[in-house]
């Protein structure tokens, strides 16, 4: 059961930690050009276009500083460089309609896959009861219980080369 | 010197044909000699390689540049380093290299005197050489790197500027010999579904190789990062490009092989998983080939598009896939795990659960980096995957590993009881508990990061716990001093104290990478000269610009004074290149680095009238990042190096050919 609360835990935890967005106090230019790509081609985030002279990323710059300025919300200026340029401006695809299949799926495929993992060992523990009825003691750990299983798992390591 | 080069690659294609054929009749018809002629044919390929790379390092150093290779990647003005390193800067040369690297592992394979797995060797070995094959066919008629010019020009093309970095000479090599070693492990996972050798055999011949491929592959992406962070000049280390997610991507599902084959040593489960993650590696290594070299999506690292050389690439992805899962498949029968658990709560568990997340976390990026395909095919329009996707997707799904990785050692194989759950946990949380509270006290407050931190330290406290439970245990029952049970812990199991060291290193670069990317500070400012700005507590007062020239380049240089809290500490020399044989200018940063943090100054441009404009940033902790790199290497090695031989083995014949 332990191990059902760790599993539920750690799952609940990938599943909430994705939404998280970083407040700001106001917006920046440099918090604007994280989140498109630099059109000249080289398909870097706008703030790491990896040309030391690039003239599409200085007008690109230089059009998010204007509209600032211009007091426009972050949320119209990159409504802005998608009309302007398609989806293709943005650093990571909208949360919305078939994008969300790149979200979802990967978290999906491991939520699939620990539902897989939860059922085979709980057959494997099934059949390890069967096939061994006698309990193993559950004995106080004590140095002398450590140090002989550590021993053991070092020897059973050491077998045929496989260190 | 060209004709030579390219004619030893034909003889090397013959040579790799025959073998991978005389192998297999050879060892089904029991042919003692047909084996040993495809052995040292083999061999042969391994010298006729060597005597073509030779070639074309004779003629990247000689300048010969009718040669259409050394014309594009070289120039006269380069240094013998980079002219050396031409060898992998385009596509031919680093496919020639590819090669070549292919066939010394299939001659180590072939040499290696091994007890375990000889059945497998001529298997594998013919494996091994149907891909060089492959890699010889793309040589000879698509990328031919001996491609004569019809005229012989006076001047090369040269390198480009960005390339000319002491990481050119490690960054490429060190992941190509990565790449290429996990042809060997694959070709015995192979060579035991063909022969139906299903049990340990397979997996104790490829160990280390798969050890030591997995250990380049990792070196090869830190050095790529430091190259990245040091010379593009954008503050960053890691950009999710699809050419890097190709790389990380096998080293992902490698690390869950790699923990994966210990529950099938220990418990004779997971077979079938474990041959399922070696095809997947591969397959991995040759999609991220694919991806460089074909020019399907953009990257900083593509080299010249070559939509031929992708669809044969494709192809041979498609084959080796559907081919050994197809074969795997119909052998899955043989490969039934003796799966037995006593408990729900044991180590079994957190590997399976490791090996999900691992796999998961490869899967992830996997989709985000052909997503832009997949939409363009679905939806018609073009998208962009960057960063913030693979950050927020992969952030937690690798926070889950860190954690996984302390959990697991504390609970013991078999069964873990509630006492012994309640004993072994309790100082490593009480430990990373304090921590959190010091955090917060001294003001981490972005709780993603405070998360963060607090796994680590966990995790951390953890493996020390493990280690000091150890070396007192020794130290009571061997009544040895504690330096002297701690080494003689430590040396009785190499590769699980290897394993501890590398995660101490991953938990390194956790700290790192976490540090950097929730407290970094940018900052941009033009300047006139003895105006000065201030980032953090650090004030930067521009003093001058100047300019020198040498050979083949242009430099402008400013100087910048950087006094913290007041003091003086020294000056930084942000420089920008201009090369008189390509048009881009490059940025050289100048970086302060300390422990705590990095001051990361970039050079943007200057005005007439004297104005200079500066980017700088505060990086925090990305020292920690190299840091633990150093302790992944050595981590590594530790574990990889082999045992002194308790016994020697007995020679069988006295003679010492072998």
């Amino acid at each position: 059961m332990g191990l059902k609360k760790l599993f539920i835990t750690l799952i609940l935890s990938l599943a909430l930690l994705p939404v998280t967005p970083v407040m700001a106090e106001s917006t920046t230019v440099g918090d604007i050009s994280k989140q498109l790509i630099c059109q000249c081609g080289c398909n870097m985030v706008l703030s790491n276009c990896s040309h030391a002279e690039c003239a599409v990323r200085d007008a690109m710059t230089a059009l998010i500083e204007q509209k600032l300025a211009q007091g426009q919300s972050e949320e119209e200026i990159i409504q802005f460089f998608v009309a302007q340029y398609g989806e293709q401006v943005l650093a990571s695809p909208p949360k919305r309609g078939f994008n969300l299949v790149a979200w979802v799926l990967p978290f999906a495929a491991i939520l699939g896959g620990g539902g897989v993992i939860y059922i085979a060992l709980k057959a494997w523990v099934r059949r390890g009861r069967q096939s061994q009825t006698s309990a193993l003691a559950e004995a106080e750990e004590g140095d002398e219980e450590y140090q002989r299983q550590l021993e053991q798992e070092l020897e059973e390591f050491t077998g045929r080369g496989f260190r | 010197m060209a004709d030579i080069g390219y004619i030893a690659l034909l003889l090397a294609l013959v040579a790799s044909i025959y073998s991978a054929i005389a192998f297999i009749y050879g060892v089904r018809g029991n042919h003692r000699g047909l084996t040993d002629s495809a052995r040292n044919s083999l061999l042969a390929v391994c010298g006729l390689l060597s005597i073509s790379v030779a070639a074309l390092i004779y003629a990247l150093v000689t300048h010969d540049f009718q040669i259409e290779y050394v014309a594009s990647y070289t120039s006269r003005d380069l240094s013998l380093t980079y002219l050396l390193s031409a060898l992998w800067a385009g596509n031919d040369g680093s496919l020639l290299f590819w090669a070549w690297l292919l066939s010394l592992c299939a001659a180590v394979v072939v040499l290696q005197k091994r007890d375990i797995g000889k059945e497998l060797m001529p298997y594998a070995s013919s494996i091994i050489m149907v891909t060089q094959a492959f890699f010889l066919i793309l040589l000879l008629f698509v990328s031919n790197p001996f491609y004569k010019l019809a005229f012989v020009p006076a001047q090369g093309m040269g390198l480009n500027p960005l390339l000319e970095n002491p990481g050119m000479f490690f960054h490429p090599p060190i992941l190509l010999v990565g790449y290429v070693g996990f042809t060997i492990p694959f070709a015995f996972a192979m060579a035991a579904l063909l022969t139906r050798r299903l049990g340990d055999d397979w997996i104790i011949a490829i160990r280390r190789w798969t050890l030591m491929s997995w250990l380049f592959l990792g070196v090869g992406n830190l050095i790529g990062a430091w190259w990245a962070y040091v010379e593009l000049g954008w503050g960053g280390y890691w950009a999710w490009d699809p050419v890097e997610n190709a790389s990380f991507m096998p080293w992902l599902v490698a690390t869950a092989f790699l923990h994966s084959i210990m529950m099938q040593r220990r418990r004779r489960m997971l077979k079938v998983w474990n041959m399922v993650l070696i095809i997947l590696t591969f397959s991995l290594t040759i999609f991220g080939t694919f991806l460089t070299r074909s020019g399907v999506l953009s990257s900083v690292h593509t080299f010249a598009e070559s939509p031929l050389l992708g669809y044969l690439f494709l192809a041979f992805i498609g084959v080796t896939l559907f081919g050994s899962l197809g074969l795997l498949y119909y052998r899955s029968g043989e490969l039934k795990g003796e799966a037995e658990m006593e408990s729900l709560v044991s180590r079994e568990s957190t590997f399976l659960l490791n090996n999900l997340l691992l796999v998961g976390a490869a899967f992830a990026i996997f989709l985000g980096t052909i997503f832009p395909v997949i939409s363009e095919a679905v939806r018609g329009v073009k998208i962009s995957v960057g960063p913030p996707f693979f950050n927020q997707v992969n952030g937690p799904i690798f926070l889950a590993i860190i954690l996984l990785t302390g959990i697991c050692a504390l609970i013991g194989w078999r069964r873990a009881s509630i006492k012994n759950l309640v004993r072994n946990f309790l100082w490593p949380l009480v430990a990373a508990l304090m921590l959190g509270i010091a955090l917060f006290l001294l003001g981490i407050r972005e709780w993603y990061a405070l998360v963060a931190f607090l796994v680590c330290g966990f995790v951390l406290s953890t493996i020390v716990y493990e280690w000091f439970r150890g070396t007192r245990a020794r130290h009571r029952m061997r009544a040895e001093n504690y330096l002297k049970a701690f080494l003689g812990l430590i040396a009785a199991n190499r590769p699980r104290y290897g394993g501890y060291i590398v995660h101490i290193a991953i938990i390194l670069i956790a700290i790192g990478v976490v540090g950097s990317s929730f407290y970094n500070v940018e900052k941009e400012a033009a300047l006139m000269p003895g105006e000065s700005m201030t980032i953090n507590d650090y004030t930067l007062t521009y003093d001058n610009l100047d300019r020198y020239e040498t050979e083949s380049k242009l430099v402008v240089t400013a100087t910048l004074s950087v006094y913290n809290q007041g003091k003086l500490i020294g000056a930084l020399i942000p420089e920008k290149y201009f090369h008189r044989t390509y048009e881009q200018p490059v940025t050289e940063v100048a970086i302060r680095s300390t422990l705590i943090e990095d001051l990361y100054v970039i050079l943007i441009g200057w005005d007439e009238d004297g104005t200079t404009a500066f980017k700088v940033l505060v990086n925090p902790l990305v020292s920690w990042i190299w840091i633990g790199g150093v302790v992944f290497v050595l981590g590594g090695l530790f574990a990889f190096w082999p045992e002194r031989r308790k016994l020697p083995a007995p020679r069988k014949d006295g003679a010492t050919r072998e």
